[in-house]
């Protein structure tokens, strides 16, 4: 509680004083480099699709990269929804898997609630190429 | 609609285990079959082991006071429970035995012969589960069967399998009857840069060609004196691929090291799951049935009335729902409970008759689905046992109790009064509802 009370009175003014231009990119500096990005309509969605993940696993069994490449074999994509849902600074410890992915949607077919995955792996990696263009 | 409209006498919507009995009973009438499937389904993320019932009087895990067959487990499941399928259906029981005789021989590619007893087979976790059938690989490891040492084997590295975990298990059933067990470890898959941890990685890496060999020379090294079975995690690969000769991986471990090998039954991510689904996918592709993917979109007519079909027009005599429960969606929360195809009313049977709550038994719940939980966390949870209520032919009553359509019938997970993941009846009543449903759509042509 009081360290809410510190962020909220002395480190939240203090960052605002040095920094200009439109609220957005005065917040992103201010709060992108500990991983607080404002969450948009479309991630709000993309959570939301992803929430229906059971961690059954089947995906990985049709994932060519899960055997080729090791970021995603030592992860699974399961696990990368997950981190994702965990906290934004664990999602880079999936960003070897989500960068091997090559967009090949057959994960799509064989989950068995009908999770988008394809769509969510492009939009978890899109975000994170924008963040890392704003941010750092 | 792009297609042609596809005519055929019985449909049936899900492709699991239910589903796959349904339509391979259905073309054993000599119908002609459509099956249409969004995606797996609980199937393909099931233990691998095919459980039909358990016997009443015997205590937890005491396997050898298990002395009834699955069929006579199942009968004491009906009778002590009115909701329950197998009770619902009636003189149907009586087929039980061939229900499971069926499945064995329309799945005998995987499927190990039936016995007339349950066999029990070790767990991921240390227990043991009795089952009526169970896969080939895991056949040798039936405790009841095995006499001497079993030695339980784990890949280093691999974080979903304990093999100590198991062998302790096994040893707490010392008392029982087990045999004895003892832990060993294999270091493969993880030298040179490589490690595989996965289930379904480590599955195909040990079907590359000279994998299991290496696994089973290795095994030959580490193994203690006496052994009579080598019990392995449940990842001895995905089965049978398209074309080639094959020859499993059991059998080649088994061949490199001299001694049997097994498999325990699996948690998810399960590789024996998604085996039976593809040996169910590869049967009903042999066997003649046409085989659709993508969503089905309930229109107003009934069996009959054409319906689309995975962006076609399917226009069948007989329809059959086995959409499972809330895995994959056959069944869904929407505040209330929800039947999502053909939006039938959801029962919650047997609630609560031992609770303090009145209400009446086998009503047609309306109610939020929050209410539907129990909470004596052993007790049976009426939620888990919602789903559609059936007549003896197994077509779905509607809220007065009236069959809906007399050629609508449905199967497997999606039928409530069971507990398919708690009461370890999850496959029997797919098996025995799919078959009678398959038989009694194609029956009425």
């Amino acid at each position: 509680m009081s360290y809410l009370a510190y962020r909220a009175l002395l480190a939240h003014p203090w960052k605002r004083l040095w920094r200009r231009g439109p609220g957005r990119a005065r917040f992103l500096a201010a709060y992108a480099p500990e991983g607080l990005v404002p969450t948009r309509v479309e991630d709000r969605r993309i959570a939301e699709a992803a929430s229906a993940c059971v961690a059954c696993g089947l995906c990985e069994s049709c994932c060519p990269l899960a055997v080729a490449a090791p970021a995603v074999r030592a992860l699974g994509l399961p696990a990368v929804f997950r981190l994702y849902s965990r906290t934004a600074e664990l999602a880079g410890l999936a960003r070897g898997a989500l960068d091997a992915c090559g967009s090949c949607t057959r994960c799509d077919a064989i989950c068995p609630t009908g999770v988008p995955i394809a769509a969510i792996v492009a939009h978890l990696s899109a975000g994170r190429a924008v963040e890392r263009g704003a941010g750092g | 609609m792009a297609g042609p409209v596809l005519e055929t006498d019985v449909l049936v919507i899900g492709g699991g285990m239910a589903g796959a009995m349904a339509a391979l009973s259905a073309r054993a009438s000599n119908a002609r079959v459509a099956l249409v499937r969004r995606s797996p389904g609980a199937t393909a993320v099931s233990s691998g082991v095919l459980s039909v019932g358990d016997d009443p009087r015997a205590l937890p895990g005491d396997f050898f006071a298990s002395r009834c067959s699955p069929g006579d487990a199942a009968r004491w499941v009906a009778a002590a429970d009115p909701d329950h399928p197998y009770a619902r259906v009636g003189e149907g029981l009586g087929e039980i035995e061939q229900a499971i005789a069926f499945a064995a021989h329309e799945l005998s590619a995987l499927i190990a012969p039936p016995e007339d007893r349950n066999r029990w087979i070790m767990t991921p976790y240390g227990s043991a589960i009795p089952c009526a059938l169970c896969q080939r690989s895991m056949a040798a490891g039936d405790l009841v069967e095995v006499e001497g040492l079993v030695a339980v084997v784990g890949f280093r590295g691999h974080l979903g399998f304990d093999a100590r975990l198991v062998a302790q298990g096994i040893d707490r059933l010392e008392g029982l009857g087990a045999p004895r067990a003892e832990a060993v470890e294999l270091a493969l898959f993880m030298g040179q840069g490589e490690s595989i941890a996965q289930p379904f990685a480590l599955a195909q890496a040990l079907e590359a060609p000279g994998a299991a060999e290496a696994a089973g020379e290795l095994l030959g090294k580490v193994l203690p004196a006496g052994a009579a079975v080598a019990l392995f995690p449940p990842v001895l690969g995905l089965g049978p691929q398209d074309g080639g000769p094959w020859k499993s991986v059991p059998e080649r471990i088994a061949a490199a090291a001299g001694i049997a090998v097994a498999e325990t039954a699996s948690d998810v991510p399960s590789v024996p799951g998604l085996r039976l689904q593809r040996a169910i996918d590869a049967r009903l592709a042999a066997s003649g049935v046409e085989l659709l993917q993508g969503e089905v979109a309930p229109g107003p007519g009934g069996p009959g009335a054409p319906l689309e079909v995975a962006g076609r027009s399917v226009v069948a005599a007989s329809w059959i729902l086995a959409t499972g429960r809330y895995l994959p969606g056959g069944i869904r929360r929407r505040g209330v409970l929800q039947e999502t195809i053909f939006d039938l009313p959801v029962e919650v049977g047997g609630w609560p008759r031992r609770t303090s709550t009145p209400m009446s038994t086998g009503s047609l719940a309306r109610r939020p689905a929050a209410s539907l939980t129990d909470r004596d966390e052993r007790a049976l949870q009426p939620l888990f046992r919602a789903g559609v209520r059936v007549d003896a032919q197994l077509r779905p009553l509607d809220v007065d109790g009236r069959p809906v359509h007399p050629r609508l019938h449905a199967c497997g997970a999606v039928l409530g009064g069971h507990e398919p993941a708690a009461d370890g009846t999850g496959m029997g009543v797919a098996i025995l509802t799919g078959r009678l449903a398959g038989r009694a759509a194609a029956g009425k042509l």
